[in-house]
């Protein structure tokens, strides 16, 4: 069981923005990490960035994992400056999909944590989850 | 020649004992092995023989090409007589920028149009009113008549068929027909297909698009193949797409299950509005998904094709020859390639290619090696279509027809796929109906636990992947090539053109075509699909029709189920 | 060091990160957790909590979906727990209810809250009822807790909410036959939704014959048919929802005259255009007495920072005033007094009780005595009316 230091689940948002809808994978991956014993907030696709920052903040999630399979991973910058803007700085956003690999680059300095390229097995994006939420439990404010 | 060697004529063994000699030696080589079983979960034996299918079962199980049961093939010649349609789907950046590669691609032997539609258009909006970033990344905006008159210049829609990747309301079908009038060219003239018109499909798999409440959408498409058999009778107005499923998860038998089972609900559909199958049904097509499961798609066109033609016979009492005939399109699966050591993505193609081929496909999209890692480029493009071209002329596949029929293995695997198929089928009718299951979520439930299954064979190494848990390499010098992005600027000039055109059309026009287009959709016996193609003509753009409908048909909300 | 004082201010004050962390905090029973509880429980009371319970699939979150867009438009802010079961073996959840809610993510006066039931550390309740006194606290006029009907969280759900809504729907028998014994204990509103299915009403049928099987007693549970798809019938069950929560804080013994008083008073403060401009709403009443409530806004501030006299004043005031006119003859102040031992402050939820002293044919004396939410005595008032007029039009004898 997968639980952070204290005992407590991670609680992690997997969720799509933009416009492409296939969401094959976000539902894999919301699956392993609720199998891992994480909680998880699963939307579908086609959320608008400012529904998500609703979400995350009312939800006090650790991690939003963005799935991208068309180009929407272009749009991943809007949506980390409208968490930013939200006072959400310490909320880990991972990426999962086709990203190209000269825009992984892009999406790291836009704060992007992680991005998971198709292949990625079950093992690593759990581990990797699961240390993120650990950080931004670390840096979230306490109340 | 000299004469023979002499040889001691040794009497054959019989079969039965033969076979239990095989049976002993099998096991002592191979000891204990797991049992195996192919993506639809049928078991998978190391030897087929007559007893698993006896020829005696010809007549009943294949037949002759063209005739039914129609296992060999759907016409009489096949692929001897005229091979398949070479289509590549694209779809990149401004009309212009489409049209300047589609030329390219006809010059490298494509043989018909085909269209993707930038995702805004997928979901229903114009280009001005989504994020920019994502405009013609992954296919051409399109969105008025002008747009489409652009995107196909200089193509002769008369001659050539157009497949359009254009979900309900069949906005991009309406521009073409507007091409067509402005340039003088009968409806009757025009061919080609509505690649994305299963809206059953895009609702299960949520592909890439949703626009419509499931009602409205029921209500359209019925419009649209109605309004078709009367006034572009060449068109296919249905394709149903079993790929969407197996895209999103579903197992191969399952796939075509869904499909079948969509088609009926369709068929039924249209013959509620009093349409006769004899008409309809000749037009209907599929698109498919191929997989890397070689036999098994094999087995599973075969199979689907057999259970067609009887659905169509049986369930419909349509006996027109042409009614019968299960035409697909089929694709290389996307979901088969690896972003690791992607030139291998090359050989699986090819191999998914030839199942294809092997399956009696009428059309055929093979992948870019890339494609799992950028939108396709024009090199890997190039490549894909090659290996089209190669199994035809170097490989010589085509040279016979259905060249596995009577294979112990392949009849034996078509016939349980068959009977797996008709098990879904049946399930899917206890549900009351394809319409029914997937407003339910059952069949996305489905769905969701095959994608499940497979991706755990995948983690717990039952399936090897070249590159991923099998023969890895080091890939970290690997770079993928760049990316293709419209240039700065391109779509800042795009959306002025829009606005341009908005600015230029008849106001009084376009405000009687949209009232038109609502009366129609708030009138129960009125053609939707009818009043679309004048909105277009009389200039409402893409994002304008779609409003409309949304507003007066009520809006798709997705099921989301986990 | 965890600032719970600041934490409060800022939660009451509109917050919503606080907000959202303080439902964390209250979920992980983090340190602070307690502390927090009890500063912000002077702030409760206001909300009417609904719980909503009935076996997977009924609908229920697309129920409370339609339900949170009906309360909208009549005005209240709404705060909704939506649970939902963890895995037994991995301990994980996906939570999945407030996708049926999505049409209020960007709505500012909602605020949806995931919790997963952590069946093994068995503290569904203790963190419901926190995340419930947290809402509250925040300003929500209607919190909503939707649970899944089965087993140990469906009775959690009745001791937390002050009005149950179980929820089936046609097709659904077997899991309602087989809930039987607990629905009826819990019931305050029967639901059948999917009643754009067909059957419906048969479903409804058969829920009122189990129905009539129970004791009669006061509150009589009403069958409610509704669609959360359509939206039909949602008005009649926050109609339901609001004649239950009446029932509720009208609790004087099944005597039918003071129940009509009851109706006289909630009239006379429902039309008083005063009262309604502080906020002040009805709480309960009879002969001789009556109970007001009001959350302190930021307008009801002096400029010392504290609640404003006058206020105050108000508030008991219209106690005062219901108290003295509630036995059918028109009673109108004559003197008043006030004294404020306590400062209030913004977010604090104020009840008012006026008791009948004395009273001759002419004249009446009342007590009322404020008090904040946490027992606090923050304000005494006596005053004296004199009876003005003859019966009032429409009032019980
Ligand atoms: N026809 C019809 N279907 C409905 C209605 N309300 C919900 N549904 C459908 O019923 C299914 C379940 O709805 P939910 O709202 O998730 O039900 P739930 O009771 O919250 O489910 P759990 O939280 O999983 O227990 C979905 O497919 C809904 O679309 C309704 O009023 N009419
Ligand atoms: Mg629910």
């Amino acid at each position: 069981m997968h639980a952070n230091g204290d005992g407590i689940p991670a609680k992690v948002l997997v969720t799509k923005i933009g416009l492409d809808g296939h969401d094959r994978g976000s539902r894999v991956v919301a699956a392993y990490l609720r199998d891992a014993g994480m909680e998880v907030i699963y939307t579908g696709p086609w959320q608008q960035i400012p529904a998500v920052v609703a979400l995350t903040q009312e939800e006090d999630v650790d991690v939003v994992g963005i799935s991208s399979l068309a180009t929407d991973h272009l749009i991943v910058p809007k949506l980390m400056r409208a968490l930013r803007d939200a006072g959400l700085a310490h909320v880990r956003v991972v990426v999962g999909g086709i990203v190209p690999d000269d825009e992984v680059s892009m999406l790291h300095e836009n704060g992007v944590s992680k991005v998971f390229h198709p292949g990625s097995s079950r093992e690593e994006i759990v581990a990797a989850v699961q240390q993120l939420a650990e950080q931004a439990r670390c840096e979230r404010p306490e109340i | 020649m000299s004469a023979k060697p002499k040889s001691v004529q040794l009497p054959l063994p019989g079969f039965d004992s033969a076979l239990s000699t095989w049976q002993r030696d099998y096991a002592s080589q191979v000891g204990e092995e797991p049992v195996l079983h192919n993506r639809s979960g049928i078991e998978i034996k190391p030897l087929y023989t007559p007893d698993d299918w006896p020829a005696s079962r010809y007549m009943e199980d294949l037949g002759f090409p063209g005739v039914a049961p129609m296992t060999r093939g759907i016409y009489s010649s096949m692929h001897r007589g005229r091979t398949w349609t070479q289509r590549q789907l694209i779809g990149y950046g401004t009309p212009q920028d489409y049209n300047r590669r589609l030329r390219k691609l006809m010059d490298a032997g494509v043989t018909a149009v085909s269209l993707i539609p930038c995702n805004s258009v997928y979901r229903g909006y114009d280009a001005d009113e989504v994020d920019i970033e994502l405009l013609g990344t992954c296919g051409a905006v399109v969105n008025n008549v002008d747009d489409m008159q652009v995107c196909l210049d200089e193509i002769p829609i008369d001659r050539v068929s157009t497949a359009m990747n254009d979900p309900l309301p069949f906005t991009l079908l309406a521009f073409v027909l507007g091409v067509a009038k402005r340039r003088g060219i009968a409806w009757t003239a025009i061919t080609g297909t509505s690649n994305q018109s299963d809206y059953i499909s895009h609702f299960v798999a949520n592909h890439m698009f949703l626009r419509l409440g499931l009602p409205g959408n029921r209500r359209v498409l019925v419009d649209e193949v109605d309004f078709c058999q009367q006034h572009v009778p060449n068109w296919n107005p249905v394709s149903i797409v079993g790929q969407h499923m197996q895209q999103a998860g579903a197992t191969p038998a399952q796939a075509m299950a869904f499909a079948l089972c969509t088609a009926i609900q369709f068929a039924e559909d249209c013959l509620e509005r009093g349409m006769q199958a004899n008409e309809f049904l000749p037009r209907f097509t599929f698109f498919f998904d191929i997989s890397l499961s070689f036999f098994e798609e094999i087995a599973k066109f075969r199979a689907g094709r057999r259970i067609w033609a009887r659905i169509v016979r049986e369930r419909f009492k349509a006996d027109a020859g042409r009614a019968c005939r299960f035409k697909f399109h089929s694709q290389t699966s996307g979901a088969d390639l690896t972003r690791q050591q992607p030139l291998n993505n090359i050989a699986r193609v090819a191999v998914q290619a030839m199942a294809g081929i092997f399956g009696g496909t009428q059309s055929l999209h093979t992948d870019a090696y890339d494609e799992v890692l950028t939108t396709p480029t024009e090199e890997p493009s190039r490549i894909a279509i090659n290996t089209q071209n190669i199994l035809r002329e170097e490989a010589h596949l085509t040279d016979v027809i259905d060249p596995l029929g009577g294979s112990y293995y392949v009849e034996t695997l078509t016939s349980q796929m068959e009977a797996e198929i008709e098990a879904v089928v049946g399930q899917i009718d206890a549900l009351g109906g394809m319409y029914r299951a997937v407003e339910s979520g059952a069949v996305q439930r489905m769905i969701g636990e095959s994608a499940l299954a497979f991706q755990e064979r995948i983690e717990n190494g039952a399936q090897k992947i070249v590159g991923v848990n099998a023969y890895q390499v080091d890939e970290s010098a690997h770079v993928s090539p760049a990316s293709q992005r419209p240039a700065p600027g391109t779509m800042e000039n795009y959306l002025q053109s829009l606005q341009a055109y908005k600015s230029s059309r008849s106001n009084k026009q376009v405000q009687a075509a949209l009232s038109e287009l609502q009366r129609a959709c708030n009138t129960v016996d009125k053609n939707v699909f009818e009043h679309i193609v004048d909105a277009a003509i009389a200039g409402l753009t893409h994002g304008e029709i779609c409003a409309c409908l949304r507003r007066e048909l009520e809006f798709g909300q997705p099921l989301v189920i986990v | 060091m965890t600032d719970v004082a600041a934490a409060v201010d800022r939660l009451i004050g509109g917050d919503k990160a606080t907000l959202a962390r303080a439902l964390t905090a209250v979920e992980n029973a983090y340190p602070h957790a307690a502390e927090l509880l009890e500063a912000l429980r002077p702030h409760t009371g206001c909300a009417r909590v609904v719980g909503v319970t009935g076996p997977p699939g009924v609908g229920k979150s697309t129920l409370c979906n339609a339900l949170i867009r009906e309360w909208r438009t009549r005005g209240h802010r709404v705060g909704v727990i939506a649970v939902d079961p963890s895995s037994p073996l991995s301990g994980g959840a996906v939570l999945g209810d407030r996708v049926r809610m999505h049409e209020h993510d960007q709505d500012d006066f909602v605020f949806i809250r995931s919790l997963a039931a952590r069946t093994n550390g068995g503290g569904l309740a203790a963190s419901t009822a926190g995340a419930i006194v947290v809402l509250d606290a925040a300003g929500m006029d209607c919190v909503l807790i939707e649970t899944v009907g089965s087993g140990q969280s469906q009775v959690d759900i009745a001791g937390v909410a002050k009005t149950t809504v179980v929820v089936s729907a046609p097709g659904f028998g077997d899991e309602v036959q087989a809930l039987k014994a607990g629905i009826l204990e819990i019931a305050d509103v029967l639901v059948v939704n999917k009643a754009d299915l067909p059957h419906a009403e048969q479903t409804a049928r058969q829920l009122r014959i189990m129905l009539g099987l129970r004791d009669a007693q006061r509150w009589q549970p009403p069958v409610v048919m509704t669609s959360g798809h359509t939206g039909q019938g949602v008005d009649q069950l926050a109609e339901a929802l609001q004649e239950h929560h009446d029932s509720i804080v009208t609790d004087t013994p099944a005597a039918t005259q003071t129940h009509t008083v009851a109706d006289l008073l909630r009239k006379l403060a429902s039309e008083d255009p005063y009262v309604r401009h502080l906020g002040i709403e009805f709480i309960t009443g009879g002969s001789g007495h009556a109970s007001v409530r009001m959350r302190v806004q930021p307008s009801h501030i002096s400029f010392n920072g504290t609640c404003h006299g006058g206020a105050l004043f108000s508030l008991a005031d219209a106690a005062f005033g219901l108290a003295s006119n509630s036995h059918g003859v028109v009673a109108a102040g004559i003197d008043a007094h006030i004294t404020y031992p306590r400062a209030v402050k913004v977010g604090d939820v104020l009840t008012a009780g006026a008791v009948e002293e004395t009273r001759s044919r002419r004249f009446a004396t009342y007590r009322v005595i404020v008090t904040r939410s946490d027992g606090a005595t923050v304000a005494t008032f006596t005053g004296t009316v004199a009876t003005v007029g003859g019966a009032r039009p429409g009032a019980p004898q």
